[in-house]
């Protein structure tokens, strides 16, 4: 266990390097990221003055200026991709350097992803937190959010990084079959910006969709932990949704490895 | 005269050269396709899911924001379709000294970077676009007349000159910070702010959207002329005076960088 932490953790520490050393254009693609959450936090603005003042779709105004934005700080930490590595090496051929090495590739990859959502953790997702709970503190006069959700939301992030990673991971392997993965990531994000949560919360779904989302792994990685944190799940349910999000994590795990087994042995790379 | 005939050719031989390639690989060409379709697929479905909610939205219905949100497709998309190489201007061709090669040929050189490449991605946007504004005709939310057919087209090419000046105007930034793309990303995602009715915005944003970077009239602003009543100077005059106005901007600005440009290396 602790030789497994000392091959591991450098790609860690790595890949936090790494991103310090980029830091301009990364807060100019955080501050494009944001753009998104205003966008919805007006229209939902909108939308909320177009009813009567009631709760829509479970949540009320101010749960729904929340959700917007920790949304945005939940998904920049758990939403790591490795796929575009995974391609990238697929495409280049360096991933035959990586069967090589006496360590695994997908536990390397998400080593390296846990330092990116370290690095996001602390920039700016800290910082979108802190505004958001004061926003919701002095503006919109709400409590504070309790130190039992903040824990358990955090936990169930944790997790959600893992399902999510897990599963980028299965879906890099698309790269072994078609090398334009462009326009694949596209129909991911777009597809995950909705299954998850991100654009609109799944409440707002009819209920034959929720039934079906009960049974995908997407609801797990953003929707779950914020709706944590919003303090909406409590006793039988939350364990239930944190039971569902590490049978996930089993799940995508196994997953992964039997896809991996298979299309390394049909892999073929050219040159030395 | 003589010129510009001269320039229509070189077009079409390069155009053909690229059309071979996509035809070369048409899975990707697909994908591409579908993944720009289903982005905004999802656009329209969180619409229709808000509107289970909600009778209107400030005044608008569901009809006439699915036709806004259409119509911002089409020049949005003629642009990605036309234009995509200015992107690459702004990444890396000045940054890696590629730009060089469109300095050597006699040819000019504005002319050369959009020449070089069309984006077949552009087409699932302009699908989009297409599907949702011919489904809100029948709806009669629309003003149909002449004039107003007239001036649909006019403002979709209006629409179209003016994300091509605010792309071309971010990347000519790079022959200064070698490279501008993240700029012309934020710039650019800005448009996405104008799918939706404007006023929905605090002040400032929409000050931002008519005045600095005026992706309003692209969209909001040009698509609510044909839903409601509305001059046509206000709306779509304002548009083409506008994009005339971002063109000899962007232009000038990017002549005058082509003329301080360093090749990168050594």
């Amino acid at each position: 266990m602790k030789k497994f932490f000392k091959t591991y953790l450098p790609f860690t520490g790595n890949e936090i390097k790494r991103n310090l050393a980029y830091k301009g254009a990364f807060y100019l693609f955080v501050f494009c990221s944001l753009f998104g959450s205003f966008i919805s936090y007006y229209l939902w603005k909108a939308i909320y003055g177009s009813t009567d003042g009631g709760a829509i779709g479970g949540l009320t105004q101010n749960q729904m200026v929340i959700y917007v934005f920790m949304t945005y700080v939940t998904s920049s930490i758990v939403k790591v991709s490795i796929s575009e590595e995974v391609s990238e090496d697929v495409v280049k051929g360096t991933v035959a350097m990586n069967l090589i090495k006496p360590i695994d590739y997908r536990f390397s990859l998400i080593f390296k992803g846990i330092g990116s959502s370290v690095y996001r953790f602390l920039m700016p997702g800290i910082f979108v937190w802190i505004g958001v709970e004061l926003y919701s503190c002095l503006v919109l006069h709400e409590p504070f959010t309790g130190i039992v959700n903040l824990v358990l939301y955090l936990c169930s992030a944790m997790f959600s990084f893992f399902i999510y990673v897990l599963f980028d991971f299965c879906f890099g392997m698309i790269a072994f079959f078609t090398t334009y993965i462009f326009g694949l990531q596209m129909v991911k994000s777009a597809v995950l910006s909705f299954l998850t949560g991100e654009l609109i919360p799944l409440s707002f779904f009819p209920a034959v969709f929720q039934k079906v989302f009960d049974f995908l792994p997407f609801s797990s990685m953003v929707y779950t932990p914020v709706m944590i944190y919003l303090g909406k799940y409590s006793g039988s349910e939350l364990m239930f949704v944190l039971a569902r999000q590490v049978i996930w994590i089993v799940i995508l795990y196994a997953l992964g490895s039997l896809i991996w087994k298979k299309v390394t042995k049909r892999l073929v790379v050219l040159g030395g | 005269m003589k010129n510009l005939k001269r320039y229509f050719r070189l077009y079409k031989v390069l155009i053909a050269q690229f059309i071979k390639v996509v035809l070369q690989s048409k899975v990707d060409f697909l994908m591409g396709l579908f993944g720009f379709f289903f982005t905004q697929v999802t656009g329209i479905a969180f619409l229709y899911l808000i509107f289970e909610q909600i009778p209107s939205l400030q005044g608008w219905t569901l009809d006439q924001l699915i036709f806004i949100y259409g119509f911002a497709q089409l020049p949005r998309g003629i642009d990605h379709l036309l234009t995509d190489n200015i992107w690459k201007v702004a990444w890396w061709k000045v940054v890696t000294g590629e730009f060089d090669q469109y300095m050597l040929r006699p040819m000019n050189v504005f002319f050369q970077v959009i020449a070089e490449k069309l984006q077949p991605d552009a087409l699932g946007e302009l699908l989009v676009g297409i599907i949702l504004v011919i489904i809100s005709i029948p709806k009669g939310i629309l003003i149909i007349d002449g004039v107003h057919i007239a001036l649909f087209f006019v403002s979709i090419l209006a629409g179209a000159l003016i994300y091509t000046s605010i792309k071309l105007f971010f990347a000519t930034m790079s022959f200064w910070v070698k490279r501008s793309g993240p700029f012309l990303q934020v710039a650019y995602e800005m448009a996405d702010f104008a799918k939706y009715p404007i006023e929905i915005y605090a002040k400032p944003i929409q000050f931002i959207l008519t005045y600095v970077i005026p992706f309003g009239f692209v969209a909001y602003f040009s698509a609510s002329y044909f839903l409601v009543e509305k001059s046509a100077f206000s709306t779509i005059g304002m548009e083409c005076i506008i994009a005339v106005i971002l063109w000899f901007i962007a232009y000038g600005y990017f002549n005058y960088g082509i003329s301080k440009y360093e090749s990168a290396g050594n």
